[in-house]
C-alpha cells in the first residue's frame, strides 16, 4: 500500500513536471526549425496536430546531434592532446568525419 | 565559424546550395537537407567547435534528418500498434527508448513502469534547463508547398452526358471527338459572282483614285508657282495658262527654286499665281468631287499651304513626270485646255489613257525643240 502510495505521489509529480516541461516547451525555441521536423515526421507517417510534441522531437533530435558533436569534441581534443609537435598555442577545434562515429 | 576547406558562414552554405541548384540536377529533398545543415552548423557552434569540414557536415546533417525519420516511424509504429493513427507523447517516449536503447538510459532497466516517469524525458527536460536558447538563425517557409493541380472537369462539370450508362458522371469528361477523330473540311463560305465583281469593281475603282490623285500632285507640283521672283514673260505666260488649267503652265527656268504648292480645295495658296490657282481649281472641281468618295480623300487635301523651297536639279536627259508635262503644254496653249475639258467629261479610265498616251508621244518632240 505504501508502495502503491509513493508510486502514484511519484506519478503525480512525474505527470507535473511532464505538462510543466510541455508547456515550458512552447517557450523555448529549438535550434532546429518547426517545419523541417515537420515535413520528416510526415515523410515517415507520423501524424500529430500537437505543436509541443513537434517541439518535443525537435528538443531530442537536438540533444541526439549535440552530444554526438560533444563526444567528437572530445575526441578531437584528445588528438590534440597527443600531439606532442605542437607549436602553436591555440589550435583550432575541428569536426572531422572520422570523429562522428 | 570558419570552414576547414572553404571558408564558409551561413550564408555561403546557402549560396553553395543555390549553385548547386543552378547546376540542374536537383536531388529530391535538397531545400530539407540545407536548412538541416544549417541547424547542424548552429549546434556544432553551441557546443564549442570553431570550424567543420564540409564531409563532416555534411555526416552529421545526415545522421540528423535519420534520426528524425526513425523516430517519426517508431512513434507511428507504437501508434498504429496502439490502434491509433495520431501519435501521443507516450509513443514517441517508447520510440525514444528504442533508440536509445543501444547506449542506455536512466531507468532503462526498469520494467513495467509508466512511462511518465521514463528516463528519456528527463534528460531531455535536463539538456532544456542546461543549454541555451538557440534559434534558428533563419525564417523557414512552410515546404513542401502544396500546388493545386488542375484536373480534368468531370462530365457533370461539362454538363455532357457520358457515353454509355457504365461511365459514372463524376468521372473526367472525355476528350473532343475533334481531337481524335478525322473530320473532313468544307469551304463555307458562298461564293457570289455579283458580290465579287462589284468588290473587284471598287478595289479598282480605289486604285485609279490613287494614281489620279499622285499625278494631281506631281500636276500641282509643276504648276505651282515659285517663292523667288519670276521673270514677267513666264508670270504671263502662267497666267495665261492658269486661266483654264495647270498643264499650261510656265515651265521652271533652271537654277530657279521650285515651291511645291499644294492646294486645298477651298484655299488659293500663292499670291503671284491666285489666279492661276482658282481658276485650276475651277477646272479641277469636276474632278476633285468625282474622286471625293471616301474620307481618305478628304484628308489627303488638307495638306499645308508652302513648302520649304526645294532645289532641283535638272537634267536634260532625265525625264520626270512633272517637267515634260509642263514643256508640252506650254507649247499647246489654247488647243491644251480645250483638249482637257474634254477629258474630264469622260471615264476616269479613259483619260488616265489618253493623259499617258499624250505624254509619251508629244515629250520626245518637245525634248527635241528645246
Amino acid at each position: 500500500m505504501n508502495h502503491n502510495r509513493q508510486s502514484n505521489d511519484g506519478k503525480h509529480d512525474d505527470d507535473s513536471a511532464l505538462s510543466d516541461f510541455l508547456a515550458s516547451l512552447m517557450d523555448y525555441t529549438p535550434t532546429i526549425p518547426d517545419e523541417l521536423v515537420e515535413h520528416y515526421l510526415a515523410k515517415s507517417g507520423f501524424q500529430c496536430p500537437d505543436v509541443r510534441l513537434i517541439r518535443l522531437v525537435a528538443v531530442a533530435t537536438q540533444k541526439f546531434v549535440a552530444e554526438v558533436a560533444n563526444d567528437a569534441l572530445q575526441h578531437c581534443k584528445a588528438r590534440q592532446a597527443a600531439v606532442v609537435k605542437d607549436k602553436r598555442e591555440k589550435q583550432q577545434k575541428v569536426i572531422s568525419i572520422d570523429a562522428c562515429f | 565559424m570558419s570552414h576547414g576547406d572553404v571558408k564558409s558562414t551561413r550564408d555561403t552554405i546557402k549560396s553553395e546550395n543555390q549553385q548547386r541548384l543552378s547546376l540542374g540536377r536537383l536531388k529530391a529533398d535538397e531545400f530539407g537537407r540545407a536548412v538541416s545543415k544549417i541547424a547542424v552548423a548552429q549546434i556544432c557552434e553551441s557546443v564549442g567547435f570553431q570550424g567543420f569540414k564540409e564531409s563532416a557536415l555534411e555526416g552529421l546533417t545526415d545522421i540528423l534528418v535519420c534520426y528524425l525519420c526513425d523516430l517519426g516511424r517508431n512513434a507511428s509504429f507504437h501508434a498504429n500498434l496502439a490502434g491509433r493513427t495520431e501519435c501521443n507523447l507516450f509513443d514517441i517516449t517508447r520510440a525514444l527508448e528504442e533508440l536509445e536503447a543501444s547506449h542506455g538510459f536512466p531507468s532503462a532497466s526498469d520494467i513495467g513502469h509508466c512511462l511518465v516517469g521514463s528516463g528519456t524525458v528527463r534528460e531531455i527536460i535536463r539538456f532544456v534547463d542546461s543549454e541555451e536558447e538557440i534559434p534558428f538563425a533563419q525564417p523557414v517557409p512552410k515546404f513542401p508547398i502544396v500546388r493545386n493541380g488542375k484536373l480534368i472537369p468531370s462530365f457533370e462539370h461539362m454538363n455532357e452526358k457520358p457515353p454509355g450508362k457504365h461511365i459514372p458522371t463524376w468521372l473526367p469528361a472525355f476528350p473532343d471527338p475533334h481531337t481524335y477523330i478525322h473530320t473532313p473540311m468544307w469551304n463555307e463560305r458562298a461564293s457570289d459572282p455579283c458580290a465579287d465583281k462589284i468588290e473587284q469593281a471598287r478595289q479598282r475603282r480605289k486604285a485609279e483614285k490613287a494614281l489620279l490623285q499622285l499625278q494631281q500632285r506631281l500636276v500641282c507640283n509643276g504648276s505651282s508657282g515659285t517663292s523667288t521672283s519670276l521673270a514677267t514673260d513666264a508670270e504671263k505666260e502662267k497666267v495665261q495658262g492658269g486661266e483654264s488649267n495647270p498643264f499650261l503652265a510656265a515651265p521652271l527656268q533652271p537654277g530657279e527654286k521650285d515651291v511645291s504648292q499644294v492646294v486645298s480645295p477651298a484655299k488659293p495658296t500663292d499670291e503671284a499665281s491666285k489666279g492661276d490657282h482658282v481658276s485650276m481649281l475651277e477646272a479641277f472641281a469636276p474632278a476633285i468631287e468625282a474622286m471625293k468618295g471616301g474620307p481618305s480623300d478628304g484628308e489627303k487635301l488638307h495638306l499645308p499651304e508652302k513648302r520649304a523651297a526645294v532645289h532641283f536639279k535638272f537634267r536634260a536627259g532625265k525625264k520626270i513626270l512633272g517637267e515634260p508635262l509642263d514643256l508640252s503644254l506650254q507649247k499647246k496653249g489654247e488647243r491644251g485646255t480645250t483638249a482637257f475639258l474634254r477629258i474630264e467629261e469622260r471615264d476616269d479610265k479613259k483619260r488616265r489613257a489618253e493623259f499617258i498616251l499624250r505624254q509619251t508621244t508629244e515629250f520626245p518632240m518637245e525634248l527635241n525643240q528645246s
